[in-house]
C-alpha cells in the first residue's frame, strides 16, 4: 500500500507531498522523503558500473527502512519523484508504470500557465489524478 | 488524447503578440517589449521541455541536450529538424534553420531594401529590424528549454539572410 508520494524540485525544494494514510505520522513520512533525497544525489553522482544504466530515469529501490520501501525517479529536468510504500513484495513493473503515469500527471500540472515554476503545485486536478493513480496501483 | 489547433491560429497569435507588445504595451520602448516577449518564451520553453523530455533517458552532457533541441524538440515545435549545427567546443553553438517556420510568411518590402544602400546607416535594414521582433519568442523558448535542463545560457538570433535563421546559444560557464 502506498503511504506517501512526493515531488521535489531541482533545488531540493518540495513541490508536492501527499500522504495516503492517517495511521502514520505525516512528519515521519516527510523525514523519510527528505533522507531519500541524499540517496538520490549519491546514486546520480556515483553511477554504479554494474547493473543500472547511467541515464535511466527510474532509480529503483533507494533504501528500505524497517516498515517502508522508498522508490525514486529522476526526470530530465532534475525533478525527483519519491514513492514510499509498505508493501512487502513489490513488482518492478508496477512501480515503473506508477511513475510513468505520475510523470504524465506532473507534466500536465506544470503546463498550467498559472503554475509558477519552483512553487508548490496547487492544482486540485493534479491531486485528484494522483489519488486515482494511487488507488489503481497494483490492481492490474 | 491531444487536441488539435489550426496552425494559422498559432501564426496569428504570434503576430498579435509582437504587435501588441511593440505597439501598445511598450510603444517606443522596443527593448522592454523584446524583454517581455522573451520572458514569455522562457516560460513556454520551460513547460514544453518538461513535456518533450518525458520519454527520454537523461542527457549526459551539454552536447546531448543541444542535439535534443536540434532534432526532437525542433520537430515537435516546428515540424522539421535544425539543418546545421556548429560549435566552437567552448560553449557556443549555432543552430541554423534554412526555412524557419514562423518567418516563412514574412515578406520583405522591396522598396525599403533600396533605401538601405545608403552607407551612413550602420548596416541593419528596416526590414531586418522589423523581423527581429518576431525572433525574441523562439529565442526565449530555447533559453527556457536549456535552463530547465540545467544549462544556463544566452540565446540570440541572426537573420542576415531570410528565410534562413540562425540561433546563437552561449552557454554560461
Amino acid at each position: 500500500m502506498i503511504v506517501c508520494v512526493a515531488v521535489v524540485g531541482h533545488q531540493n525544494n518540495p513541490l508536492y507531498i501527499q500522504s495516503f494514510t492517517d495511521a502514520d505520522d505525516a512528519l515521519k513520512l516527510h523525514h523519510i522523503v527528505h533522507c531519500s533525497l541524499d540517496v538520490i544525489e549519491e546514486r546520480v553522482n556515483n553511477p554504479k558500473r554494474s547493473g543500472t544504466t547511467l541515464n535511466e530515469a527510474f532509480l529503483g529501490l533507494l533504501y528500505p527502512t524497517v516498515n517502508y520501501k522508498v522508490y525514486g525517479y529522476l526526470t530530465n529536468t532534475k525533478v525527483k519523484f519519491i514513492l514510499v510504500t509498505t508493501d512487502l513484495d513489490v513488482r518492478d513493473t508496477d512501480v515503473r508504470s506508477f511513475f510513468r503515469k505520475f510523470h504524465a500527471a506532473y507534466v500536465d500540472a506544470v503546463s498550467n500557465p498559472f503554475h509558477v515554476p519552483g512553487k508548490k503545485i496547487t492544482s486540485r486536478t493534479f491531486a485528484q489524478t494522483v489519488s486515482n493513480i494511487v488507488g489503481s496501483y497494483g490492481l492490474n | 488524447m491531444g487536441r488539435e489547433v489550426a496552425e494559422s491560429c498559432v501564426d496569428t497569435m504570434l503576430m498579435e503578440m509582437v504587435a501588441m507588445y511593440s505597439a501598445r504595451f511598450y510603444a517606443n520602448k522596443p527593448e522592454l517589449a523584446a524583454r517581455r516577449i522573451e520572458a514569455i518564451g522562457y516560460q513556454v520553453g520551460h513547460q514544453l521541455s518538461e513535456r518533450y523530455t518525458m520519454e527520454r533517458p537523461r542527457f549526459s552532457d551539454h552536447l546531448e541536450a543541444i542535439k535534443f533541441i536540434c532534432k526532437d524538440f525542433w520537430s515537435e515545435v516546428f515540424k522539421k529538424q535544425i539543418d546545421n549545427l556548429k560549435t566552437n567546443h567552448r560553449g557556443t553553438f549555432v543552430l541554423q534553420d534554412n526555412k524557419f517556420r514562423w518567418l516563412s510568411r514574412v515578406s520583405i518590402d522591396p522598396s525599403s531594401e533600396k533605401e538601405t544602400e545608403d552607407p551612413s546607416t550602420p548596416g541593419e535594414s528596416k526590414a531586418a529590424q522589423a523581423v527581429s521582433m518576431y525572433l525574441y519568442f523562439p529565442c526565449g523558448i530555447i533559453r527556457g528549454v536549456l535552463s530547465n535542463l540545467g544549462i544556463p545560457c544566452a540565446v540570440s538570433a541572426d537573420i542576415s539572410s531570410l528565410p534562413t535563421c540562425s540561433f546563437v546559444i552561449r552557454v554560461k560557464a
